[in-house]
């Protein structure tokens, strides 16, 4: 009875590494090579840019909070971010722009938040709507595309790689590391975890609440800036409509597989990037398996529900 | 109706709750379930209400054995469960959660308001309660909230009503108007099973009692038959009395003042001017709505204040806020533990880290080995009951809880300790070696203000005891001149300075 207990308290407290490991023997059976070199980088180099968005998200759920303006922010900065780059033919300019920009726009989520009190649903909402509503008319229904004189450079960013490895799955990796330590090892990460917690007690601990709130929703703007500028390097060309569109949901669902609470308090970043790897999984063993791409969404929903399952056993 | 429960038991995973505990309940009787907190008396009464089932044991009504109990079951028996939490929806009105699941319809079948309404007004109006049925609950006090919850046990001609704690937010004039409705319904057929924590409610209402001691039937019979002392030590096990007239409580205070409060005034209170000494238990008490938690808050940066001024250790305190009073030196252990004093999800160590992080700590980066060190100290001093201090805090039972918090200030060496009801839903044993911490701490030289109700923890810990009513201060006494009696007459305003 004690090691039945053990192992399934091992299953329901990692149930994303346990999902991880089950769809990579489904993936296998269905399609032994699944397991080739160029089919497990291209988990990782497709699943990156949402994953900048997955790492920022996590911080924000951590604290109990959420973000829907996602998708609406890196539609925004990545078309800014490209007439940037062509206009002043500078990649680190445009870099720069991206950074900047989403820390702006996400103190911009903060401040209405902490210091407005409005329920950060209701904030980033308006955000979702508000942003793409300017990159649209910014854009006026045509792309935003990188020049010639840039392309080549600029496209090397995203696609290029190291030795073989792919350079947005270093990124990916880089990222979620600096992000755990961010959690596991900062007196901000202890804090993130406090206010999602229990925002009274964190308060009467002396934690300025509001300011982390504020930094928390700065850093998922970095993280979303980092995506912009990654997504239009992969792209090079922006559709204002249609860019970034649904990665709020990617991610929120990345973060939910990871087995992040949605009422804050508890998760953990490297279940955030195992929860990407497995969206990316999903869709590759569908895609393999011949299932029609509509049922992609399907799937993910099931598993989905399936991940907070196995947290809410846990919890009893 | 009459009541048996037969040798139930229940266990959650590895712990025992209930090991075979018998309870007989008649007619027209008020039982008073007695026991620590963990004794399993909670437990017992959601098996009855049906919350969840025994692992073996029966229960018999009328002498039939019921068969897996459920709510609706229970509810069917005309047996209402209070709750200790109250279970009302602040956004409804007050007719509203009491007829809340059985609602009354007209002919077509909407709700019936007007029905409604008059029930539950003529409930409320006999209990002589001033709450209107229409009223809002959300602008109710705690204790009128408490009355509705009971206005809707009787609501539906229950016959047998489970009150848990039903007390714990109602003044004394409250507590006797519930009693004489108890009474009253006692008189036509209703019978009672009644937990509370406090002797002279089990002994002012009950006529017989059951004891429960860690899950086990102890003993059941006559309230005439025992006394309060003879309770209190069946329920502890052993003798272990706070209200020991030889008890002799040693004075550390010195003439040093660390705390000096002057004419402050904010919200809930008034013109409040104390000072308190090194080494000094200085106690605040005072009724329902006398301003105690408000400027407890206050005191510690976290409510308003208009006017006045605080200084600590003789420097004055500006633009006060929380992070200004811990970096002064004073300390919070904040009331009702659950709401304000743990982070739940996270571990023992960090929760004992946090004040320490916000004020002294400033590198970036944690250091868990500190986070250790800090943890096997306070575990040393307090004697802290854990299997390890990564598990998080919600493991560890309520006193080692409250410990943990403690010793969350104690790493940060505040001199000044302002403590809100230290005690709050902690057991017997566990509030005694609160008292001894307590009393530690001002032997070491802090100094103390301590925000609490309960007589006998005054009588343990005080050294000078302020009583405010209505926001002001209406008496000072120090320990040769306290008595229940006074401070009682000084909190409801019977006596003291205009």
């Amino acid at each position: 009875m004690e090691i039945k207990k053990t192992w399934s308290n091992i299953i329901t407290n990692h149930s994303h590494w346990v999902s991880f490991v089950l769809l990579l023997i489904v993936a296998t059976i269905v399609n032994p090579s699944f397991l080739s070199w160029s089919n497990l980088t291209n988990l990782f180099t497709q699943g990156a840019i949402i994953g900048f968005c997955s790492m920022g998200m996590s911080l924000v759920i951590s604290a109990g909070m959420i973000d829907l303006s996602t998708g609406a922010v890196v539609a925004l900065l990545s078309g800014l971010s490209v007439n940037v780059l062509n206009s002043t033919h500078s990649i680190l300019l445009c870099l720069l722009f991206c950074i900047v920009g989403g820390i702006v726009v996400g103190l911009i989520n903060g401040v209405l938040v902490t210091k407005g009190k409005i329920a950060p649903f209701i904030v980033t909402l308006a955000a979702m709507s508000a942003w793409r509503s300017v990159i649209n008319q910014l854009g006026q229904g045509g792309p935003f595309s990188v020049d010639k004189t840039m392309y080549t450079s600029f496209r090397n960013i995203a696609a290029g790689d190291v030795f073989g490895i792919p350079n947005l799955m270093i990124y990916l990796i880089v990222v979620s590391i600096i992000t755990s330590v961010i959690m596991n090892k900062t007196k901000f990460g202890t804090y993130i975890y406090a206010v999602g917690s229990n925002e009274n007690a964190a308060r009467l601990s002396g934690i300025n609440v509001d300011k982390i709130k504020n930094l928390i929703f700065a850093y998922a703007g970095l993280m979303y800036g980092f995506a912009a500028f990654l997504l239009a390097s992969r792209l090079t060309s922006i559709q204002a409509a249609s860019a970034g569109t649904g990665y709020e949901m990617n991610a929120i669902a990345a973060v939910a597989i990871g087995g992040t609470a949605m009422e804050g308090g508890r998760g953990k970043i490297i279940g955030t990037f195992l929860g990407i790897l497995i969206l990316r999984i999903i869709t590759t063993v569908l895609i393999m398996a011949n299932v029609p791409p509509f049922l992609n969404g399907l799937v993910q929903g099931i598993i989905i529900i399936i991940a907070v399952l196995a947290q809410t056993k846990r919890k009893k | 109706m009459f009541l048996e429960l037969k040798n139930i038991k229940k266990n959650f995973d590895a712990v025992q709750a209930l090991d075979g505990v018998d309870l007989k309940v008649g007619q027209g009787e008020i039982h008073g379930l007695l026991g620590e907190n963990g004794a399993g008396k909670t437990t017992l009464m959601n098996i009855l209400a049906g919350s969840f089932p025994p692992k073996s044991g029966d229960i018999i009504i009328d002498g039939k054995i019921i068969e897996k109990m459920t709510p609706k079951k229970a509810m069917d028996m005309k047996i209402r469960f209070i709750h200790q939490e109250l279970n009302l929806c602040n956004d409804l009105k007050v007719y509203q959660n009491m007829f809340l699941g059985e609602e009354l319809y007209t002919k077509v079948h909407f709700i019936d308001d007007k029905k409604e309404i008059t029930r539950a007004q003529k409930v409320l109006d006999s209990m002589n309660s001033h709450i209107v049925a229409t009223d809002k609950v959300e602008s109710l006090v705690t204790a009128e909230k408490q009355l509705v919850e009971i206005a809707k046990s009787l609501l539906f001609n229950s016959e047998l009503i489970i009150m848990d704690e039903p007390t714990s937010a109602l003044n004394n004039c409250e507590i006797e108007e519930l009693f004489e409705i108890m009474r009253d319904l006692q008189k036509s057929g209703v019978s009672f099973i009644y937990i509370s924590h406090k002797m002279p409610e089990i002994f002012g209402i009950c006529n017989k009692y059951t004891v429960l001691r860690d899950g086990k039937f102890i003993e059941s019979g006559n309230i005439k038959d025992i006394d309060e002392h003879i309770a209190t030590k069946l329920l502890i096990g052993h003798s272990l009395s706070a209200l020991d007239e030889k008890f002799v409580k040693e004075s550390h205070q010195s003439d040093e003042v660390f705390l000096s409060v002057k004419g402050i005034t904010g919200d809930g209170f008034n013109d409040v001017t104390f000072d308190l000494h090194k080494g000094e238990v200085l106690i605040v008490t005072g009724l329902q709505g006398s301003g105690c938690s408000e400027l407890s808050m206050s005191l510690f940066g976290a409510g308003n204040i208009t006017e006045g001024s605080i200084s600590v250790k003789g420097k004055d305190i500006k633009n006060n806020s929380i992070k200004v009073a811990m970096e002064s030196g004073i300390g919070l252990i904040p009331k009702n533990r659950k709401e304000r004093g743990i982070l739940p999800d996270l571990s023992i160590k960090d929760n004992m880290s946090l004040a320490y992080y916000t004020v002294k700590h400033h590198k970036l980066f944690v250091d868990e080995k500190e986070e250790d060190e800090r943890f096997f100290r306070q575990q040393i001093k307090m004697n802290i009951k854990v299997a390890s201090q990564e598990n998080v805090i919600t493991s560890l039972s309520g006193g080692n809880q409250q410990k943990v918090i403690f010793g969350k200030w104690f790493e940060l060496d505040s001199d000044v300790m302002i403590m809100d009801n230290p005690t709050q839903g902690i057991d017997v044993g566990a509030k005694f070696s609160i008292y001894e911490i307590i009393g530690n701490l001002a032997k070491s030289g802090k100094a103390l203000l301590v925000f609490t109700n309960e007589y006998p923890e005054i009588h343990r810990i005080a050294d000078n005891i302020i009583v405010l009513y209505k926001g002001r201060i209406k008496g000072r006494l120090n320990r040769s001149e306290m008595s229940e009696i006074s401070i009682m007459e000084y909190s409801t305003g019977t006596r003291g300075e205009k």
